[in-house]
């Protein structure tokens, strides 16, 4: 059981590439070989053991709240690709994309 | 001068620096001399900073004595592979995407090497965004390995790996994920370590897999790796996961345990480089040092482990590159198409292909199944290594199963590349210091050994290491043994 | 409203917090710079840059949910919450997911005419802010494009959100006014709606009578960033009586995000929840667990200052009246003006009576707050005093403070060069008191032989020859003393 095109072309949605009927086939068969590979770990009895998302037990280290220069605007902007007033310049957004939850 | 001085090794340069028998601008030119020999087929770098290192060189030139001892790698080139970003050369990761791109900032250890006298010669290839394990996935062009031109150099820090094998450089930073230092050190037949996560800042090395990436030093010999090592280790209060400065100094007591797991000599390994191993571990027990069957049961889950964390957190780490505020961008009329066309123009297929299979990783409903499994996983592989460490000093693997591959054998099949990477992904999931040292030849190519310690115990590599160099083969340039 | 249904509501606040510089860098957070003056590479997401967390951040993040009774976890983490847009450099924004800060917590409300109800808090997390778009043109639905500024992407917020507790859009306005006075006091933001460091989206659904299904499975409908909190009262109103309407024709209410016109008073579809993001939350590789001790948790909230369900007790127990209560509490400066008065004046009520009306009468008609009144607490408890001694009248009193309000001069320098001051000096007043008696004789008789109201007439003589500045009831006892004075003289 792998990813059908159209779980594919979700996920590609969600990453914001853009796929072509051309290259799905190729990337379904690549995907899927590796999904079939790591299903393997389904095997795994991990019911007890807890994730490593840090590799170092290590706590939080906090930054005195100090102001450092920032960068002056031509820097900022210097490698973007359009700009305008300072800021940096995108076409149209279309409504239905929304923002995020603190937009 | 009978020998070049490109075939000199750095702390060698370093010291003729200081004591004013050569100067910095002869060491520069000599090595841009050699570069300019072999690169234009070799191609291991992307930026060749040649006026920069020569102005560099003629600075250093008129420093006083003192001012040059002063400086651990005053006198020294050295080349940055490509995902670590420099104020003032482009940093492009080897991705389209970043064509151009010139930072506003240098990378912690970018400072720390201009600091410590470090002479940069440029920047390297590597697959794109260090994916890969070839250094035929890179944008631009694919390095050649030095040893066999037909052959790749290993990856994802291959450039880094062929400039210092051909002599192009002493020194080179590299950067290590799942074994991209280590696997194409073997590959070229030189030494590269990664440190223990945490031990050197990861504040500007372009991100692939945050939890696993790890910068580090590569070279000919081991005590110009410990140089370099010693320049860019450190805490970091711009890296949030760069460890406190606890250094462990205890002494090595002699002699060694050595744990061989079988589980990394198992099937998949090519049996002349079995026999290199077998016959490296046999000289150990000649030494004196104990050699110990030990098991590391999780192994056999690395790999898919590895192929869920990394890609999981790749598709994050690249979300930023959008065509907005820096690097490549397909103008388009409405902002999703400019997403999808500057992603899709901007990335290379293995690139895309791990961010569909990072963002399937941890889409709604597939999480717990995937990423937090995987990490759960991890768990075990560490505690496999904790046990081993409760009975051996250091473990001690083949550091590829295979040597170097021709180019275009594995292009076309992502899963066979990624098992290829089966010795190396326990470290960087346990968090663990490795270094692969040239250990022998197979198939005329060079043959990496791995040891590894325990976490923080880099120190005791390297010393281990630099006890090791007078049990291995010399390292030499491919002419030399060709000729 | 059909009473078939009842009203669920519950509220997400953003607030920016107080700091100088932003949450995992080190620029400025100060409102109104040139775009993009205030960033750095961390802030504008370039390849290779990490987050360093601000301490300061952590601290005023606690201390918010210490005085919103919540319980802080000793050991939190951060998470990546992804999703693209240009607001959001690395698209991801660092925030907290299934470890947040602090959970638990509440806020007394006080809906009139019924008893204090508590309003639950569910979580309190902290997260980086985006940056700030600029639409080429209307609207963003017709804009050509949009100019990003990143100046505001990074800097620190809490996320509080409350529990579906409030039934009412007047409820809603409660919990968000007494919410800020608590963040008031704590003077942890700057909390300008108008400025975007206070932001409010508010999950309305209609539960109909009966209904036994979770709370979450009800359709609901997130009003998102409307910008003060009467709107955010108008926007649930209407959104009430929207989905009441539905309801009422059998219609079905879809899962949504709505934005809120505040000309037309109305909500409009944003987008359906269908194509809403998955945000693919996992934990931040970049950013070990936040640990916090309990010790340094305890000196926070020993730290805590006085909060307003604290400060009403104390204002009750001292006579003032509970709207003038309200008042005062909601509004920290005004509470903090009472409080640099009040030791040194003996009548709470009197000054409350004087803040709430006269001054603050004055500071609405110039647009300022007790924050920055000309008139300083100690000026007016001067004047209060001159109305307590006698010295002036209450009419004067005003046309003294109008001219303090003018000038910033203490009361008794406006009223020596207006020579407003009531006549106080006995022996000055007596002269014009003998004077009034002579010239009144039979009037003073018409006193002797029992008119009362002679008297009266006599006080309104003496107040004409002094034109007001005399104390009526000195008056009236100087004219007591004469009188009975002159009868012992004369008899
Ligand atoms: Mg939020
Ligand atoms: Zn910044």
């Amino acid at each position: 059981m792998g990813l059908s095109d159209q779980e594919i072309l979700h996920v590609a949605r969600l990453a914001r590439l853009r796929l072509t009927t051309a290259e799905l086939p190729g990337i379904r068969r690549d995907l899927n070989r590796v999904l079939d590979y790591v299903s393997q770990l389904q095997a795994l009895d991990l019911a007890d053991i807890p994730p490593t998302m840090h590799v170092v037990n290590m706590e939080m280290p906090l930054r005195d709240d100090v102001v450092a220069p920032s960068l002056s605007v031509e820097e900022a902007t210097k490698n973007a690709p359009q700009v305008e007033a300072g800021m940096f310049k995108v076409p149209r957004i279309v409504e239905s994309e929304g923002g995020g939850d603190d937009g | 001068m009978a020998k070049s001085l490109w075939m000199e090794d750095a702390v060698t340069l370093h010291e003729l620096f200081v004591a004013g028998e050569v100067r910095a601008t002869d060491i520069v030119e000599h090595h841009l001399e050699r570069l300019n020999a072999r690169d234009p087929v070799i191609r291991a770098f992307l930026h060749v900073a040649a006026e920069q290192a020569r102005a560099q060189a003629a600075v250093q030139d008129r420093w006083s004595p003192a001012e040059r001892a002063e400086r651990p790698l005053s006198g020294v080139p050295v080349a940055i592979k490509d995902n670590i970003v420099t104020e003032t050369m482009p940093t492009t990761a080897a991705s389209r995407i970043l064509q151009n791109f010139y930072a506003p900032y240098n990378a912690t250890v970018v400072d720390k090497l201009y600091e410590a006298g470090a002479i940069v010669i440029g920047k390297t290839n590597l697959d794109e965004f260090a994916m890969g394990s070839s250094t035929e996935h890179s944008a631009f062009y694919p390095t050649r390995n030095p040893w066999a031109l037909d052959r790749v150099p290993g990856g994802s820090s291959g450039g880094s790996a062929a400039a210092v094998a051909a002599g192009m450089v002493p020194l080179a930073l590299g950067s290590d994920t799942g074994g991209s230092i280590r696997q194409p050190s073997a590959y070229c037949g030189i030494i590269g370590m990664k440190p223990t996560y945490g031990r050197v800042s990861r504040y500007g090395l372009i991100a692939f897999a945050s939890s696993l990436d790890q910068i580090g030093p590569m070279a000919r010999r081991v005590r110009d790796l410990r140089a370099l090592y010693d320049v860019i280790a450190g805490p970091d209060p711009r890296d949030a996961t760069s460890l406190p400065d606890t250094t462990d100094a205890t002494p090595l007591s002699r002699p060694w345990r050595i744990g061989v797991p079988r589980e990394y000599f198992g099937e998949g390994l090519d049996p002349e480089i079995r026999h290199v191993l077998d016959r490296h571990l046999s000289q150990l027990r000649a030494e004196g040092h104990e050699i110990r069957d030990i098991s590391l049961p999780h192994t056999r889950f690395a790999i898919a482990a590895y192929y869920l964390i990394a890609p999981a957190e790749a598709s994050s780490n690249l979300s930023r590159y959008d065509g907005i505020r820096y690097g490549f961008r397909r103008e388009s009329r409405d902002l999703v198409t400019l997403y999808e066309a500057t992603r899709d123009e901007g990335f290379g297929p293995e690139v895309k292909r791990r961010i569909l299979l990072g963002t399937h990783a941890l889409s709604s409903g597939y999480y717990d199944a995937y990423y937090l499994t995987a990490q759960k996983v991890r768990t075990l592989i560490r505690r496999d290594f904790d046990d081993a460490f409760h009975t051996v000093d250091f473990v001690v693997t083949p550091t590829t199963p295979e040597v170097a591959f021709r180019l275009g054998e594995r292009s076309d099949d992502p899963l066979t590349m990624y098992l290829g990477d089966i010795y190396t992904v326990t470290a960087n999931l346990a968090g663990l210091p490795a270094i692969s040292l040239p250990v022998g030849w197979a198939h005329g190519l060079p043959v990496g050994v791995q040891w590894l310690a325990k976490p923080l115990a880099d120190h005791q590599l390297l010393e281990a290491a630099e006890a090791l160099e007078g049990l291995l083969p010399p390292v030499r340039f491919p002419e030399e043994v060709e000729g | 409203m059909s009473a078939a249904f009842d009203v669920i509501i519950g509220l997400e606040v953003h607030v920016e917090l107080k700091t100088a510089s932003k949450l995992f860098c080190g620029c400025s957070t100060a409102f109104g710079s040139a775009p993009n003056s205030q960033t750095c590479p961390v802030c504008l997401g370039m390849p290779g840059v990490l987050p360093v967390l601000n301490r300061e951040a952590v601290r005023l993040a606690v201390r918010s949910a210490l005085a919103l009774n919540c319980t802080v976890r000793p050991y939190s983490k951060f998470d990546r919450k992804q999703y693209f847009y240009p607001d959001l450099p690395k698209a991801y924004q660092i925030s907290q997911y299934d470890l947040p800060l602090a959970e638990y917590g509440w806020v007394n409300i006080r809906p009139s005419g019924q008893d204090v109800k508590r309003v639950g808090i569910r979580r309190i997390h902290l997260e980086e802010d985006a940056g700030k778009l600029n639409h080429l043109g209307q609207r963003l639905g017709d804009a050509v494009g949009s100019l990003v500024d990143l100046n505001r992407a990074g800097v620190p917020l809490i996320e509080i959100v409350s529990e579906p507790d409030m039934r009412s859009a007047e409820e809603a306005r409660l919990y968000l006014t007494e919410l800020r006075a608590v963040l008031s006091y704590l003077d942890v933001s700057d909390l300008r709606m108008e400025e975007g460091s206070l932001r409010c989206d508010a999950n309305v659904s209609l539960r109909p009578r009966g209904y036994t299904g979770s709370l979450e499975e009800l359709p609901r409908v997130e009003i998102k960033n409307v910008n003060s909190i009467r709107n955010v009262q108008r926007g649930i109103e209407y959104e009430i009586a929207r989905q009441a309407e539905l309801l009422s024709r059998g219609e079905r209410i879809v899962r949504e995000t709505r934005g809120f016109d505040d000309v037309s008073g109305r909500t409009y579809s944003q987008r359906s929840k269908e194509e809403a993001h998955d945000y693919r939350y996992f934990p931040e590789p970049d950013l070990p667990p936040l640990v916090l001790q309990s010790e340094w948790i305890e000196k926070e909230r020993a730290a805590l200052p006085p909060l307003p369900d604290a400060i009403r007790q104390d204002l009750i127990a001292r006579g003032i009246p509970d709207k003038d209560v309200e008042v005062l509490v909601l509004d920290r400066e005004a509470y903090q003006y009472w409080k640099e008065a009040s030791p040194a004046f003996s009548d709470d009520r009197l000054l409350v009576n004087w803040m709430l009306s006269d001054v603050s009468r004055l500071l609405n008609a110039q647009g300022r707050t007790f924050g920055d009144c000309p008139v300083r607490p100690r000026q007016l408890v001067e004047l209060l005093t001159l109305i307590q001694e006698g010295t002036l009248s209450g009419r004067m009193a005003k046309e003294v403070l109008d001219a303090m309000f003018e000038t910033g001069q203490d009361a008794k320098t406006v009223v020596k060069q207006k020579g407003l001051s009531q006549i106080t000096d006995e022996s000055a007043l007596m002269q014009v008191v003998q004077r009034v008696l002579e010239a009144h004789a039979h009037v003073v008789e018409d006193y002797l032989s029992g008119k009362d109201k002679a008297l009266a007439y006599l006080v309104g003589q003496v107040m004409k020859e002094t034109r007001g500045q005399a104390k009526p009831d000195l008056v009236n006892r100087l004219l007591k003393e004469a009188i009975r004075g002159g009868q012992t003289v004369s008899g």
